[in-house]
Order: C-alpha cells, then sequence, then structure tokens
C-alpha cells in the first residue's frame, strides 16, 4: 500500500500511469476483487452522490428535523440564474453542490462519506461541476473517486479524518486536499502537480476547529463544505499555474496531525468551544435538547 | 501491524444516512461487531459513552445508530433513524449512559456496549475513528477477555467444549486464505477464544467460506 504522497507520485512519474490507475490496481491487490467490481462499487458511490445533489437542489431543498440548515443550495441556484456570482459561476456551482449533499446529509439523507458524512459535500462538489466545466465523462468522474480516495488514504492513516480526533482540518480540510488532487488530474494536471495542488488545500485550512453547534452536524458543517470545494479549486488553479507550496505535502500532512493532536477537546466534535460555545450556539443547543444537557 | 485504513472504499464511502460517518456510520458499525459476537436474540442493551461520543451523542444520531447495529441494521438501512424504536419495539431493553471520565482506551469516539439476555452477556469497547472506520480494543465473552490489535477485519473462533483439532484446522485456513499479523488463544474455563488480526479485508466469498467450514466463527 502506497504509505506517502511522495511515493505515489514518484510511482505515476515514473510509469507514466494516472493516480487513479495506481490506486485502482493498490485496491485490487489489498482486496482481492477484480477490477471490475472495484470499479463497479466506485460507480454505484458516484450515483450515490449524484442522487444527493440532485435532492439537496431540487424543489424547495431539503431541510433538517431542526430547521437550523436547509434550503440553502435552492437560494443559490436561483441566485445563479438572476446574477454573475462575484466569484465567479463555476465556483457557486461547486459550492452549491456541496451544500446540497451536506443539508441532505444534515436531513438524514443517504450520503456517501467522503471521506466522512460531514465533509461529504466537499468532493461532490467540485466533481460535478468539473463535470461539466471539463464535460468529463462517467469513467473520468469514477477516476477522479479513486485519485481522491487514494491520496485520502495516506492523510487517514498519517494524520486521521475524525473530527474528534484532528479537527475540521481532518475532515473538511482533508477532502479539500483530496479534491484539488483529483481536479488537477482531471484538468490533465501532472502527479507533481497533484501534490502541489494538495499541499496548498491543506496549508490552507490547517488549524480549522471542528465546533459543531448542539453536537449537530449542521452549523457550521454545511457551509463548511463550501468551503472545502472553493479553496481545493484555488489550489488546483494555483497548482496548474505552476505556483508550488514549499513545504512537501507528507509534511503538510505530518504537520496536520501535529495541529489537531495540539488542539483542546473542547474544539474536537464535542460541541462545546467555538461557534458552539457561543451565546447564540448554546441557545440553540438549549431550545433543541433543553437545558439538561 | 495492519494501517488503520487500508482501503479507498475507507476514504469513498460508506454510503450511508447521516449526519455522521464516526457518531453514525461508525455507531452502526460498533453495534454490529456486539450483535454479531452476541449470536443470539438480545434483551438488554447498555451503552457507555466516552468523550466527544458522550458530548454529541444526541445530534449525531449514535442513539439510533448504535440501537441499529445490536439489531444487525447496515449504515444505509432506511431504518436506521427509528431504530431506538424499533429496538424497544422487540423488546430489547436499550439506554444509554454519558460517562464523565477520560474514555479507557484514549480515544474519544468511544462506546462500551454491554449486551446481554437470561444466559449470557457479551462486552464489547470500541471506537470510531473516521469515515464509518472502527476500532474493537476489547471484548469480553464468558469472562474471557479478548484485546485485538483494533482495526478490522478480526476473525474470532469460540471453541465451545475446548475441541482444539478444530483451531488447528481453523488457524492453516485462515493462513491460507485471510493472511493475518497477530494470532492469540485464551483459555476459559469452559470455552477457548481464539482471535486473529488480518491483514487485508477479506471478500464476502472468503467470510462464508471460514463461516461455512467452522461452527462458533465470528468475521469482524
Amino acid at each position: 500500500m502506497y504509505d506517502s504522497i511522495q511515493e505515489i507520485v514518484s510511482a505515476a512519474t515514473e510509469s507514466g500511469n494516472s493516480i487513479a490507475e495506481l490506486i485502482i490496481e493498490q485496491e485490487c491487490r489489498l482486496s482481492g476483487k477484480n477490477r471490475d467490481e472495484v470499479w463497479q462499487r466506485m460507480a454505484v458511490n458516484l450515483q450515490t452522490m449524484q442522487a444527493a445533489v440532485q435532492r439537496g437542489e431540487s424543489g424547495q431543498g431539503v431541510f433538517s428535523q431542526t430547521h437550523l440548515t436547509g434550503g440553502e443550495a435552492v437560494k443559490i441556484k436561483n441566485y445563479r440564474t438572476r446574477r454573475h456570482p462575484l466569484s465567479g459561476d463555476a465556483m457557486m456551482a461547486a459550492v452549491q453542490g456541496a451544500i446540497a449533499t451536506n443539508e441532505v446529509n444534515a436531513a438524514m439523507g443517504v450520503v456517501c462519506a467522503t471521506p466522512t458524512a460531514g465533509s461529504s459535500g466537499t468532493l461532490p462538489g467540485i466533481l460535478f461541476m468539473l463535470k461539466e466545466r471539463l464535460a468529463l465523462t462517467e469513467e473520468q468522474m469514477i477516476n477522479f473517486l479513486f485519485t481522491a480516495g487514494g491520496v485520502g488514504l495516506v492523510i487517514a492513516n498519517h494524520a486521521g479524518i475524525a473530527g474528534a480526533t484532528g479537527g475540521c482540518q481532518a475532515e473538511v480540510g482533508s477532502a479539500s486536499a483530496m479534491g484539488a488532487a483529483a481536479a488537477v488530474e482531471a484538468a490533465s494536471g501532472t502527479p507533481e502537480q497533484s501534490a502541489q495542488a494538495m499541499s496548498i488545500a491543506i496549508s490552507n485550512l490547517l488549524g480549522l476547529v471542528c465546533d459543531p453547534i448542539a453536537g449537530l452536524v449542521e452549523i457550521p458543517c454545511v457551509k463548511r463544505n463550501a468551503i472545502g470545494a472553493g479553496n481545493a479549486l484555488i489550489a488546483a488553479d494555483l497548482a496548474l499555474a505552476g505556483c508550488t507550496s514549499k513545504i512537501p505535502t507528507d509534511e503538510c500532512i505530518m504537520a496536520m496531525d501535529k495541529v489537531g493532536r495540539g488542539l483542546p477537546a473542547s474544539l474536537r466534535e464535542t460541541g462545546m468551544g467555538g461557534l458552539a460555545g457561543t451565546p447564540t450556539g448554546q441557545a440553540i443547543k438549549a431550545r433543541i435538547f433543553g437545558n439538561e444537557v | 501491524m495492519g494501517a488503520k485504513f487500508r482501503s479507498v472504499f475507507d476514504i469513498i464511502g460508506p454510503t450511508m444516512i447521516g449526519p455522521s460517518s464516526s457518531h453514525t456510520a461508525g455507531a452502526v458499525a460498533i453495534g454490529r461487531a456486539a450483535y454479531k459476537l452476541f449470536n443470539g436474540p438480545i434483551k438488554k442493551v447498555t451503552v457507555y459513552y466516552y468523550e466527544s461520543f458522550a458530548k454529541t451523542h444526541r445530534g449525531h444520531g449514535t442513539d439510533y445508530a448504535i440501537a441499529a447495529g445490536v439489531q444487525g441494521f447496515l449504515p444505509a438501512d432506511p431504518r436506521v433513524p427509528r431504530a431506538v424504536e424499533l429496538a424497544r419495539q422487540r423488546g430489547i431493553d436499550i439506554r444509554f449512559v454519558e460517562e464523565e471520565g477520560p474514555s479507557p482506551i484514549h480515544h474519544p469516539n468511544t462506546a462500551v456496549l454491554e449486551v446481554e439476555n437470561d444466559q449470557h452477556v457479551v462486552e464489547l469497547t470500541a471506537c470510531s475513528i473516521g469515515g464509518g472506520s472502527i476500532e474493537i480494543r476489547q471484548f469480553v465473552i464468558d469472562n474471557i477477555t479478548v484485546q485485538p490489535a483494533g482495526p478490522l477485519p478480526i476473525i474470532v473462533y469460540i471453541d465451545r467444549g475446548k475441541q482444539h483439532p478444530n483451531a488447528v484446522e481453523l488457524t492453516g485456513v485462515v493462513e491460507k486464505i485471510a493472511p493475518f499479523y497477530r494470532k492469540q488463544s485464551l483459555k476459559g474455563p469452559v470455552n477457548d477464544i481464539y482471535e486473529f488480526d488480518i491483514k487485508n479485508y477479506m471478500s464476502a466469498a472468503t467470510i462464508q467460506q471460514i463461516e461455512k467450514q467452522f461452527k462458533d466463527v465470528i468475521c469482524l
């Protein structure tokens, strides 16, 4: 199993294969399954993501039981038809997909965790925008997910992907880095550029805390996925432009791990610190669960 | 020692009912592990939560997730959000306890489950490490305490009546079709327990082959 981003980049560069191809081969080797089975399983994940985005942006949108979140993917969709978004239509298309997915997640709908449910919007937001912008085929979209998953595996094993251990940087930060690497590959960038995009994406979300109001996965989680998607696209564009991170990706991952370990428990998915600890955050918690918790 | 995450589908996946992969899908997986280890009709479940699990289980749906798991549901099962009611309708007494102190296994997403009926009790200590993946750090069956390495897959063989030759044969089969990096044998007064920490995820066919050939084998 690839144990570092450096190993993946070297293997891809030397063999001339895409990162996606290396990860498919690795998965077949580790699981003993054939290529078709592995491919089909990822195709099902892609369908789940597509269905969640569609559900979140259709009609009035979806709303969570608490009504703290919902309906905003539809607001973004309408805004895009009425106005020219300040950050560009492609950026807001990605944000729309990200928010749609996390609104479905908050409403206890079906999502594909990428890498987690709380960060499940970041990758589909990027992917379905790129589908339109780069006219990606289904095959290219599935390859995008293998690339994202393969580099995410390295992050998961060297830093972690749980908000309770590493903060939101481990969830949305990881998703953003995975999306940045895969976006570069989808845009025909080099494996080295994918690694640069990852480094930039991780660096820019380093230290992001996990502070969910009332211990729900709603505020700020839904909109954190908007920044995860936006950050990934900016990082991918920077890398494709030839900008570099200076700090190697594997060291950025180490830094993420250390920063996560340094975060106090109140900022690691306990619903105590950060936004959850604000007077309004506490008032929302009391309204939903009563004062005894 | 195996890596904590060993498949691209640990990262892209699972397909699940929200809202949290660690506190919902992972909690379903913890419940399912207890369900498989118990392997019989359940009367009572007591869930002890620690740290992040204790603070956010209500908002994250951890209660219904564990209730779903102990009934054998998968994370994407549409019954997951109603699983606490369903468990109670089936006559399972299920309770949730928020512990104040630190996790006994030093992980913020820790749950200890006591599953019982009139005949026996199984205790399971597990943590949810992110993205729906879990580690099983300890379980107690028939008063025998087993401490696996943590990451799945884990194969457990309960050797009822200490039929040692079966365990030898099982070890040979496991070595061949599902290589392991650690094996433990634990002696109890009535039964022995064998535990294998497996290197890679097993295919459904491999699990089926092992479970068919050996009674009282549990693949987690």
